[in-house]
């Protein structure tokens, strides 16, 4: 009997977070500076988590839309930042309200990009110098988008936004176990997916 | 060791990994840190001119403010007309050869300029270039083309193909992106395709990724990635097919789409592409049954029901009838793109135009 890929591996969920996480991300005194009306205080935070709440909504929603929403993100997190009381959690706050933001996207917008579904069938490139490399990057982004949430978060993270693996545990709040054990089992089914879904790559020759 | 590449970044570079950021280091955040409002920043605090800063009054004053301001710039701009739109301008880079665009000469590999909206960029038999926009997609231009700005706004971007070939590879949502050529208007749906236009008007699309319509006032092709479509002036978009079809599919196709077959002939292409079609070719056969008489359309649902059984609630009367519903949930089943997309393109883009599918 066939099963699939997904089924095999149980994922961590979010809620495994760390309890020590964001304790030592010096995060604080930013967070009750910008609590008290500081602006670049904020604006700190913002280079520091905007990777990260890109990253979330990239995996959730069309890319253009994705930098459209990491605005909105940060300017619904701006007057609410008053209500978190426990200042150390700021990151998995901020990733809470990016991934509710994505839902809340596909509850109200229009029918979007189908960057998901037929990326896998693509038939190789022909296409002039150039190309090439954006149809294989959509496709390999689809493929990423088409894993269970636990594993596209962090491949997304790692991969598009160029965090390693210690900084998404700093800041999405979860332990560095998970992170590594969802970016390596990620990595496994993303290998698996593109394998099936891309027949026309060589032997050997991977992702 | 291996491993800690992936975790971070040290250890010994893994060439697959390093691929794998290559490629979609590409889509990481761009965007500029946004102008946060004060006001937010004072939300939770009680202000002492409340009575200014909420409630109806300013939202009222706003209001006839903002509509004031529509009406003064839409008389403005309709008094003054413009040549050149001051809508966003979509990026050229010389890739070889002398492009040009307007009078403007790409001659140098420095070369950069950029295509407003009313402007034509033409590349000669040695000329090739790229069209960027960040929010919408890239665009190659092969050599002998001959490409038109049309539109370029925040939901909406619309390029002329007069002549040539063009690859483009959209990211912008479904919809967003047309291309006119003098035959047919090419609608991406997600995501890449080539687009060429002969001399005569007549045309090639073929998909390479994701769907893209095809259509001419009211007659819809849609070209899965894998499948083309032949378009003529007269005629606008043929059926569909994969590129690997029967070469005996593909030329009965041909003759009955473009050309004036006698009666016989008619019915002798049909029963050809019926007996050449595979499974995978059901969506041809879906397109055809709106592109052939009540005679015949029973010979197309039996054979189409064959090859991919119509899902529940799709009846061999409605189909018959053409029922819209039915024949969409008819598409779905193929799992080639969800035609809701496409309803919601009709309905929002040109209401006046589509209101009748793949017909």
């Amino acid at each position: 009997m066939a099963i699939s890929v997904e089924a095999r591996f149980e994922p961590l969920e979010w809620p495994s977070v760390s309890a020590a996480a964001g304790k030592d991300s010096g995060d604080e005194p930013l967070v009750k500076a910008a609590q008290g009306g500081d602006r670049a205080a904020f604006g700190q935070l913002y280079q520091r988590y905007v990777r990260m709440v890109h990253g979330i909504l990239l995996a959730r929603v069309p890319s253009v839309a994705a930098e459209d929403l990491v605005h909105d993100v940060f300017l619904q997190a701006l007057p609410k930042l008053r209500a978190l009381r426990d200042v150390s959690r700021f990151g998995p706050w901020l990733a809470a309200i990016a991934r509710n933001r994505a839902t809340d996207f596909h509850r109200r917008a229009k029918p979007d990009c189908s960057l998901e579904d037929r990326a896998g069938t693509a038939e190789p490139a022909e296409n002039p110098e150039g190309q090439v490399g954006i149809e294989d990057s959509i496709a390999l982004l689809n493929a990423v988008r088409e894993l269970p949430d636990v594993y596209r978060e962090p491949l997304i993270l790692r991969f598009v936004e160029g965090m390693t693996g210690p900084e998404i545990a700093a800041r999405t709040g979860l332990t560095h176990g998970s992170v590594r054990v969802n970016l390596h089992r990620g990595m496994h089914l993303l290998r698996e997916k593109w394998q099936r879904h891309a027949p026309h790559a060589k032997k050997g020759q991977g992702l | 060791m291996k491993n800690d590449y992936l975790w971070d970044g040290s250890g010994e570079p893994d060439p697959e990994l390093q691929r794998i950021e290559k490629s979609l280091g590409r889509f990481g955040h761009r965007g500029e840190m946004p102008d946060f409002p004060v006001t937010d920043f004072l939300q939770s605090k009680p202000s002492r001119f409340a009575f200014f800063t909420s409630g109806w009054t300013p939202r009222f004053a706003a209001a006839t403010l903002l509509l004031l301001a529509l009406t003064v710039s839409g008389l403005l701009l309709r008094l003054a007309p413009v040549e050149l739109s001051n809508a966003q301008a979509w990026d050229v880079a010389r890739l070889s050869g002398a492009p040009r665009v307007g009078n403007f000469s790409l001659a140098s590999d420095s070369s950069k300029t950029q295509l407003r909206v009313g402007q034509l960029m033409v590349t000669d038999n040695s000329s090739r270039a790229s069209l960027n926009v960040a929010a919408v997609g890239e665009i190659y231009v092969d050599p002998d083309s001959r490409v038109r700005l049309v539109e370029s706004g925040s939901n909406r971007s619309r390029l002329a193909l007069e002549l040539g070939t063009i690859h483009a590879a959209i990211w912008a949502p479904p919809g967003e992106f047309v291309v006119d050529t003098p035959s047919a208007s090419a609608v991406d749906l997600g995501c890449a395709y080539t687009l060429h236009v002969n001399d005569d008007g007549s045309g090639t699309l073929r998909t390479t990724l994701g769907w893209v319509g095809f259509h001419k006032d009211g007659h819809d092709s849609f070209i899965p990635a894998g499948a083309m479509c032949m378009t003529r002036p007269v005629q606008g978009p043929g059926t569909p097919y994969f590129e690997d079809a029967s070469e005996q599919l593909r030329s009965a196709l041909h003759a009955f789409d473009f050309e004036s077959l006698s009666a016989a002939d008619r019915q002798q292409a049909l029963r050809m592409v019926l007996a050449q079609a595979r499974r995978r070719d059901a969506f041809t056969l879906w397109h055809l049954l709106f592109r052939v008489n009540d005679e015949e359309r029973p010979l197309l649902y039996d054979r189409l029901a064959s090859l991919v059984p119509p899902p529940a609630g799709v009846t061999r009367e409605g189909t018959l009838a053409l029922n819209s519903p039915m024949m969409d949930a008819w598409w779905n089943a193929f799992d080639l793109g969800d035609i809701s997309v496409w309803r919601f393109w009709e309905q929002k883009q040109a209401p006046p135009l589509l209101k009748k599918a793949a017909r």
